[in-house]
């Protein structure tokens, strides 16, 4: 699970409690001009997340680094069906894939805020 | 940046307006459009941001409404009934299209409500202004 803020300028993705350990990130800052959108995806879960490295996954619980068709992202997913995808521009990952708690609240707050700035 | 898309922009696009129209924004899932397409997951995602992204994309290819027109109407309907409310940029781009028609606005309006109707299996072919018995129902 992560705790998603907005502020005026960044996007901010928080891992919770042990979900730092397995992420090996404590946190994320996201400039909001470097995010694309964001999606709601259940789905995403199930597709093959690439080449771990660093992190952990297991069948109910990917996080960490992943590298697939030559594009890294970061996963933070726990299997549940809260699951969320933020593509981002010019930043060390392509896309985030994470867990949170309400969904459709943070991915229509983070179209909002980066399209209409 | 300077990266060749390898798929077909108006065949994928195409194809989403169709699953948009037919299933809604919210009913159409990532897998729908996986499945419709036959593109990747991550190549969607790079192409176009999001499915709000995708939407706009099928949005904005649409020519204006017009009489018969049933595509733009139904993907003008899916756009102010699930994501105009929420969305700012969504709700401009309807005012737009609505704007856009032959006979703005009214007539506009008039053309989705026959469509809203028709796509329902309902008829609209009784005139609003008579008022009639529900027996030829």
């Amino acid at each position: 699970m992560n705790t998603v803020t907005i502020t005026e300028t960044t996007l901010i993705v928080e891992p919770r409690g042990l979900d730092k350990l397995w992420s090996f990130t404590s946190k994320l800052e996201i400039p909001l001009g470097h995010v694309r959108g964001a999606t709601v995806d259940p789905g995403a879960n199930r597709e093959s997340k690439g080449i771990r490295a660093p992190g952990l996954g297991l069948p109910t619980k990917s996080a960490g680094t992943f590298y697939r068709d030559g594009q890294r992202s970061f996963w933070n997913v726990s299997n549940s069906d809260r699951t969320i995808v933020v593509e981002l521009r010019n930043e060390r990952f392509s896309r985030l894939v994470l867990t949170v708690a309400d969904p459709r609240q943070l991915v229509d707050e983070i179209n909002t805020r980066t399209t209409s700035s | 940046m300077g990266r060749t898309p390898s798929y077909d922009r108006d065949a994928v696009l195409h194809a989403c307006a169709e699953l948009f129209r037919t299933t809604g924004y919210e009913g159409t899932s990532l897998d729908d459009i996986v499945r419709a397409t036959g593109l990747h997951r991550g190549s969607i995602y790079s192409a176009f941001g999001s499915k709000r992204g995708l939407f706009l994309a099928v949005l904005v290819r649409q020519p204006a409404i017009a009489p018969g027109s049933e595509e733009p109407l139904d993907l003008l309907l899916v756009a102010l009934l699930e994501l105009a409310p929420r969305d700012p940029e969504v709700r401009a781009l309807c005012a737009a299209a609505l704007d856009d028609g032959d006979a703005g606005q009214a007539a506009s309006a008039t053309l989705l409500g026959s469509r809203l109707l028709a796509r329902a299996g309902l008829s609209p072919r009784t005139s609003a202004t008579t008022p009639t018995t529900r027996e030829d129902a």
